[in-house]
């Protein structure tokens, strides 16, 4: 009848297909999807956490963030992990297969390091989930969930891999080059795999870290050995910067929260932040919040408290312009890291100076010159004790995360404990500029932070082996 | 020779009685009879079902000539069934319902859905929108298919049609996805129903299964009006119609503008102060101005917002032709303009109807050509993208109650523009409807010719070939604006508030249909002997269509009001999207009568089609029905019983699925943000991702399996008659994407899915209590109810998410009706007390609870006429009873402090009754304590909505669905021949009409209309409306006149 050639036409005209699918076309989706959400709907809430911002009194957009009252359901809680699997890991891994396939070790390297930043964050935020059962389509439908460490090690061992194989020589063209959305840039073409090594080296050093209230040991013997290996770290910000104000193409911050809701207003500055930086006059409140000096602002989470706070009404805004970069690790954190490095395991020999270091990138990265007053106030604490340094260090990171790298300042306040809580909220004349205060809308009980997010409602209901829940204020596996 | 009265033409099969005496005889192939009657007898009866029996007084003549008349009421009806084959409905062993060409146009609606509402059994009919031209979604016994198609397949003429929604091929979220904004009308709805002769209704899968896979949800079969031998017949129909609101929401009128009991003037709300009456000034300070009213509600001040509405409805038609040939051509014209002020709601229709047939010794030829030429503005419905530009219905829920609406209806005026609008929250709703819009026009042609040869006495040959063809184009814009800086609405205000300004976009999209379907029957009718006789048919059937849609658009305009590509500093994004999907067919079917009497029907066919994988993609699927007339075999008019008919059926469906869900595919790179998103190409890379929908390479068909049992009872002279039907459907291996864990790599998946059982049973009820030469009273009941429940979910899935808003969520779930809603619920103590945090708001509740589903309880349908001489009066109820429905419009007012559910306990400061609050001992036990915590109220109002208020808020959002409609209400006068001859007509009536003038809804939903949906037509708008226009009624006149 014929009829078999006349029905084989359900090939998709829409969508090419599957087995079209390259290292160079992969490669960029994927890092979108990672700078999409790091940088937009996490950092929006992080940093609420982080308290640079709060909820305006007068709309509701993020009232749920400032209550810490995000159910498995919420968008903010699946929506970024729905994303940064079926996008970006899922690109990853696929390209990755495609890179050792075909023995392209530059990209390998590539995706390898964006995979295991991309696995950190989740790692960091839900404290367990797939990994070794993740991606196995056709075998499994409901992966497992792996423990933070045991995908730690996991990723740790990947870089190890890929650093070691040779990603400096090879076929590598203008094009591949300007696929690559962090380190691809023109002036970069004869450092670009330097850079990604430096990435991968800088990461490690922060996975490191981030062990050493749980995994003290193996946090000393991983910073050790890269040290040992005399490791190049960061020196410039391994990020995405290559947004413009056009629709569909800016800052995810910007285009979540300035172009596509109904009102721009909705973030004001938190009075924690302001507070900060009003005491010690720093001029990057005019970078942040459009204004020398950020009054008035909101005490965190006070939205429901307008009526007795009319100077509310006039809190100033949060600026995140459409070109901002999304970081995934700037220089200054690279600084800040090494300088608590050096002084957790090296005695401190070096850390003031790369704690000065990550100052002035802090500083450069807003394109502000400090004054030298103010590099007085900052002064490195070389003669406190550990503490003290810490202290000062993780406050200046801190202070360098606003914006869409807010998701990290949430990580470090709940590995260190900086900026520290305070015992009063932030209308009291008691208040310690800078502290973290509990929202007074807060629905877990005073003084219970939010430590996590809880696991996504797309896995609860569609995956029976997702762990039993635990509660958004329970630390993550390596939390203070 | 017994002959028939309508075509003269001789009947056989006459059942010819002695009275009085054994013996008889039945009429032959010729009409002719021949008896022995002994001298006893006085009189021979004739009788034929669907024929008024007849008694003869005999004579001594030798020959008797009788003519039947036929029973309008009777059996004979003859209804066309699967495949445009004319059967008798006695012989059908399965419910179907005919409606008429007046019963349909006897409101002059402008679509053939609306005529059909309330008046079949089985049948759920639903008006989605206001909008002219508006969608409808027809439903026949209950959604079955939880991802695919519930929508009946339409047929005209034999010939399968194209019913899409425009709007609804680009990818969900892409420009020239439409589907939840912009309502264009289903293309069924372009028929003209003045054009229609009489609308079959297959529900079940006996009735249906012929037509193949996309059948699977009924069949809507539109036999079309034909010429007919004998003079010249002209007809012309006018209507002429005004549009109202019907259900605008009920708003509260206590408190004024303000918020937090405050009157911040930039507020969108009514949780200002308690109304007073006083003069007060109101509104934004322009100049050092403003305005002064009352301080007070604004009375109808929501229906005052819209006008009243026009439309008119014309068609003129000629027929005629010889006994060989006839031809009838038709012109239709619609022009509506609807509630709206100003021309952005509008829809247009010409339709041009060219037919003919002609005989030729064996062969006869019939043609039919339709044009429909559309153009419709509609205003933008649902969510409006932010940034972009604003919606009416939004923007029109979020004025206080005490601020006059219509005053803002010159948006340009002081105190109304851009920059002094009173709210930086919101903009003035005329602005939306008078600067945005859509303008939307088609030109379709669809019709199909027909060739029969009378190969012989029992056998014909047909080959037909149908085509329909629809191109689209569709322009949608929106104003470039925003607030000048420092003005009232540009932070100017008592909040320093900025509104968001709008930069406006354009979007062109072109979207092109078609279908071509070819069929090649062989039909036979045999009489193998007295007893017996067989017709039936075997066929063919190819059928190839598909779609094409591409949308550009820009964002940002340069220069404001040039709606063009080029307009912008951004470059322009495209999507498109192309479906092809080919089906081919082979099947049979015999029926088997016995004495006229008893009729087994088998049937059976096979499918090969495009979208399923090749080892897949062949699938059979047989039938069978019986049906015996039992007056007919034995005699019951002892018990004024003129009919009695039992049917049973059995049969299964096939169906296959959408096309390209077999191979796994890449996508460009588009990152949802949350709101916004990222789309590649960005620094000048394309990027592009694997696909979030996992095909599936093994997909097997969609079979469902139905087994149907009905009978039908008439008495009194066919004065009173019941019809009866229970039927039960199990679908099985439905396709749809479902829910996987996005750490597999996809967040959807192809399966095959499960099971959906529908059971229900259809009872339809017709009576004519008086019946005189003067006067007629005809009623008709009907009454459905289907259960549906879900039987099973893959991969030890407990939930299937269909669609959602916000917290909302409509799932299948086991042993549920297919369609629950889950939203979050309060956390409550062992004791059953709702746990309040610290600042006195109830908590949500770790997982959602349940809120019902949107199944209706049952469906009721009453039709009533009243004929006396030449007036007549009509009216049609429709009551469906049951279900809830999520309201996007009882979100925005109970956020803004319209909706009067708001005044709980005065809108004082109070604690939340009954509630406690968790306390966690020392050893770590949490006990609950008595909660003294209030809500003051300045912060009353976060109860209302979902950031604050979540635990309690869905409770006013999810809504009962229950409505009682007068769906038209008729008087007509039929003027006397004398006079109308004077005009040189036969026949003229005129009519005064109304369509859904009276609606009543149940006090829990005084908000909005529960069957306006801006979500599509099919199972995903169950799921309630969001932001929808209002329901409309019409009141009008028309007049049909005949030469």
């Amino acid at each position: 009848l014929g009829c078999k050639k006349s029905l084989d036409i359900n090939q998709s005209p829409n969508y090419p297909p599957v087995e079209s699918a390259t290292m160079e076309t992969l490669f960029p989706a994927a890092v979108l999807s990672t700078a999409g959400r790091v940088g937009g709907d996490l950092s929006i809430v992080c940093g609420m956490w982080a308290q640079y911002w709060t909820q305006n009194n007068n709309s509701s957009q993020f009232r749920n963030v400032d209550t810490y009252d995000l159910q498995s359901a919420s968008a903010f809680v699946d929506g970024p992990y729905t994303q940064l699997y079926a996008g970006g890991l899922y690109d990853y891994t696929t390209g990755l297969a495609l890179a050792n396939t075909s023995k392209n070790y530059r990209y390998k390297l590539m995706y390898t390091v964006m995979k295991a930043y991309t696995y950190q964050v989740l790692v960091d935020l839900y404290d367990k989930v797939p990994y070794s059962e993740a991606f196995q389509i056709g075998t499994i439908l409901q992966p497992k969930f792996d423990d933070g460490y045991t995908i730690y090690q996991a990723l740790i061992k990947d870089m190890d891999d890929a650093l070691s194989k040779d990603y400096r020589t090879g076929p590598w063209t203008d094009e591949q080059r300007a696929t690559d959305f962090v380190f691809g840039a023109e002036e970069l073409k004869e450092v670009q795999f330097d850079y990604w090594e430096k990435f991968a080296n800088t990461l490690k050093l922060k996975m490191y870290l981030r062990m050493v209230n749980a995994k003290p040991a193996e946090a000393e013997a991983g910073i050790r050995a890269l040290y040992g290996a005399n490791a190049k770290f960061l020196d410039i910000s391994a990020q995405v910067n290559l947004f413009v104000n056009v629709p569909n193409k800016s800052n995810p911050f910007f285009e979540y929260n300035f172009r596509r809701l109904n009102t721009p207003d909705n973030l004001k500055a938190s009075a924690t932040f302001t507070s900060w930086l009003d005491k010690n006059a720093d001029p990057r409140a005019k970078v942040y919040f459009g204004v020398d000096n950020p009054v008035p602002s909101i005490n965190q989470g006070d939205y429901l408290n307008g009526s007795t706070h009319p100077e509310y009404n006039d809190a100033v805004n949060v600026v995140v312009k459409a070109n901002d970069p999304v970081p995934f690790i700037s220089a200054a954190e690279s600084y800040f890291m090494q300088a608590e490095a050096l002084e957790r395991y090296f005695g401190g020999a070096g850390a003031k100076d790369m704690y000065d270091k990550g100052v002035a990138a802090a500083f450069a990265q807003v394109k502000i010159t400090p004054p030298a007053s103010l590099l007085v106030t900052y002064a490195y604490p070389a003669t406190g004790n550990f503490e003290t340094k810490l202290e000062a260090i993780i406050t200046q990171k801190w202070a360098s995360m606003f914006g869409s790298h807010g998701l990290e300042a949430f990580f470090e306040q709940n590995r260190t404990g900086y900026p520290k809580i305070s015992a009063v909220y932030s209308d009291d004349p008691a208040y310690i500029p800078g502290q973290i205060v509990y929202a007074p809308n807060g629905v877990t009980g005073e003084g219970n932070f939010p430590r996590r997010f809880v696991f996504p409602d797309s896995e609860v209901r569609r995956n029976s082996n997702t762990p039993a829940a635990v509660p958004i204020t329970t630390k993550v596996w390596w939390g203070k | 020779t017994v002959t028939s009265q309508e075509d003269k033409l001789p009947i056989p099969g006459v059942s010819v009685k002695l009275v009085g005496a054994p013996g008889g005889a039945v009429t032959g192939s010729d009409g002719k009879f021949a008896v022995k009657a002994p001298s006893s007898v006085k009189s021979i009866q004739f009788s034929f079902i669907g024929y008024i029996t007849q008694t003869i007084a005999l004579t001594s003549s030798s020959n008797v000539n009788v003519v039947l008349t036929s029973d309008s009421k009777g059996l004979n009806e003859v209804v066309v069934t699967a495949l445009g084959v004319n059967r008798e409905r006695k012989s059908l062993g399965y419910s179907s319902t005919v409606v008429n060409s007046e019963e349909i146009n006897r409101a002059a609606p402008t679509n053939l859905a609306a005529g059909l509402q309330g008046k079949i059994a089985g049948v759920d009919i639903s008006n989605t929108s206001g909008q002219p031209g508006g969608s409808s979604k027809v439903i026949l016994r209950g959604f079955a298919s939880i991802g695919g198609n519930n929508q009946p397949l339409y047929v005209v003429d034999g010939v399968p049609i194209n019913n899409a929604r425009p709007g609804g091929e680009a990818p969900v979220g892409s420009i020239g996805d439409l589907t939840d904004n912009y309502d264009f009308g289903n293309a069924a709805n372009d028929i003209n129903p003045n054009d229609i002769e009489s609308i079959s209704i297959l529900k079940g899968a006996a009735a249906s299964s012929l037509y193949g896979s996309r059948a699977s949800s009924g069949v809507i079969l539109i036999t079309t009006k034909k010429g007919q031998s004998g003079k010249l017949k002209i007809n012309f129909s006018t209507a002429a119609s005004f549009t109202q609101v019907s259900i605008v929401p009920d708003l509260q009128d206590q408190y004024g503008q303000g918020w937090g009991k405050v009157n911040y003037i930039a507020e969108n709300g009514s949780w200002g102060p308690k109304l007073d009456g006083m003069n007060r000034p109101w509104g934004s300070i322009v100049d050092g101005d403003q305005q002064t009213k009352s301080y007070s509600a604004v009375k109808s001040n929501f229906r005052d917002a819209f006008d009243t509405g026009k439309e008119f409805n014309n068609t003129l038609s000629f027929s005629g032709g010889n006994d060989n040939s006839t031809f009838n051509v038709s012109y239709g014209n619609v022009y509506s303009d609807g509630i709206l002020p100003g021309k952005n709601d509008t829809y247009k229709r010409n339709s041009l109807t060219l037919g003919g047939s002609t005989k030729y010794k064996a062969l006869t030829i019939t043609g039919t050509a339709n044009y429909i030429g559309k153009n419709t503005r509609s205003v933008q419905t649902g969510q409006a993208t932010s940034g972009i530009g604003s919606s009416f219905y939004e923007d029109i829920l979020q004025i206080p109650v005490d601020y006059p609406i219509k005053s803002f209806q010159d948006y340009n005026a002081k105190f109304n523009n851009v920059n002094d609008y009173f709210s930086p929250f919101s903009q003035n709703p005329y602005y939306s409807i008078n600067e945005n819009g859509s303008v939307f026009k088609s030109d379709r042609l669809y019709g199909n010719v027909d060739f029969k040869v009378k190969a012989t006495d029992w056998l014909t040959m047909q080959f037909q070939q149908g085509a329909d063809l629809n191109n689209i184009g569709v322009k949608l814009f929106n104003a470039k604006n925003a607030p000048i800086a420092g003005s009232w609405a540009g932070g100017g205000n008592d909040e320093a508030y900025n509104r968001q300004a709008s930069v406006g976009n354009v979007v062109e999209g072109s979207e092109r249909y078609f279908e071509y379907d070819s069929k090649l029957n062989a039909i036979f009718n045999k009489k193998i002997d007295s007893d017996f006789d067989l017709n039936g048919l075997v066929g063919m059937n190819f059928n190839d269509r598909g779609s094409r849609a591409l949308y550009t658009g820009i964002e940002n305009l340069a220069i404001p009001g040039f709606y063009s590509i080029s307009n912008s500093a951004n470059d322009p994004t495209s999507t498109n999207t192309e479906t092809h999907r080919r089906i081919f067919g082979m099947y049979a079917s015999a029926t088997l009568g016995y004495k006229n009497y008893a009729f087994l029907t088998l049937n059976a066919r096979n499918d090969w089609s495009s979208t399923l994988p090749t080892k897949n993609n062949s699938f059979f699927y047989p039938g069978a029905n019986l049906a015996i007339i039992l007056s007919q075999a034995f005699d019951l008019s002892a018990a004024k019983i003129s009919l009695l008919k039992v049917r049973a059926a059995y049969g299964k469906t096939g169906s296959d699925t959408d096309p390209y869900r077999i191979y796994n595919t890449l996508q460009r790179a588009n990152i949802p943000l949350g709101f916004g998103n990222i789309i590649s190409p960005i620094g000048g890379v394309a990027g592009y991702s694997i696909a979030d929908r996992l095909n599936n390479q093994n997909l097997k068909p969609e079979i469902s399996t139905e087994t149907e049992f009905g009978g039908e009872i008439k008495f009194f002279d066919n004065r009173l008659g019941i019809d009866a039907t229970y039927y039960s459907r199990v679908t099985n291996n439905q396709i749809l994407p479902i829910g996987v864990s996005p750490s597999t790599g996809y967040t959807t998946r192809v399966v095959n899915f499960g099971k959906v059982r529908n059971r229900g049973v259809e009872i339809a009820v017709t009576g004519t209590p008086i019946k005189t030469k003067d006067i007629t009273w005809d009623l008709g009941y009907t009454f459905s109810r289907n259960r549906n429940v879900v039987l099973e979910l893959p991969d030890g899935l407990t939930s299937v998410d269909l669609n959602s808003a916000y917290n909302a969520r409509f799932v299948a779930k086991v042993g549920q009706p297919l369609g629950v809603f889950e939203a979050p619920v309060p956390t409550y103590d062992p004791q059953g007390r709702i746990v309040v945090g610290a600042n006195g708001f109830p908590l949500v509740a770790p997982t959602n609870g349940e809120y019902g589903t949107s199944q209706r309880d049952f469906v009721m349908g009453f039709t009533n006429r009243f004929t006396y001489k030449d007036f007549s009066f009509s009216f049609t109820l429709d009551y469906r009873k049951g279900g809830v429905f999520y309201s996007g419009t009882a979100d925005l007012l109970n956020f803004v402090g319209n909706d009067p559910k708001t005044l709980y306990n005065d809108r004082r400061t109070m604690i939340i009754p009954n509630s406690v609050r968790a306390v966690t001992g020392a050893n770590g036990q949490v006990t609950y304590v008595e909660n003294t915590i209030p809500i003051s109220e300045a912060n009353f109002n976060a109860n209302y909505y979902t950031s604050q208020g979540l635990a309690t808020a869905y409770q006013n959002r999810i809504l009962d669905k229950t409505f009682l409609k007068v769906r038209d209400i008729t008087l007509s006068y039929s003027l006397p021949k004398s006079v109308a001859k004077k005009i040189g007509s036969e026949r003229a009536t005129i009519t005064a009409y109304g369509r859904n003038m009276f609606t009543w809804l149940p006090k829990s939903n005084r908000t909005i209309d529960p069957e306006v949906s801006n979500l599509g037509n099919d199972l995903a708008s169950e799921f309630g409306e969001f932001r929808s226009g209002p329901s409309t009624r019409n009141f009008g006149l028309s007049l049909n006149l005949t030469f």
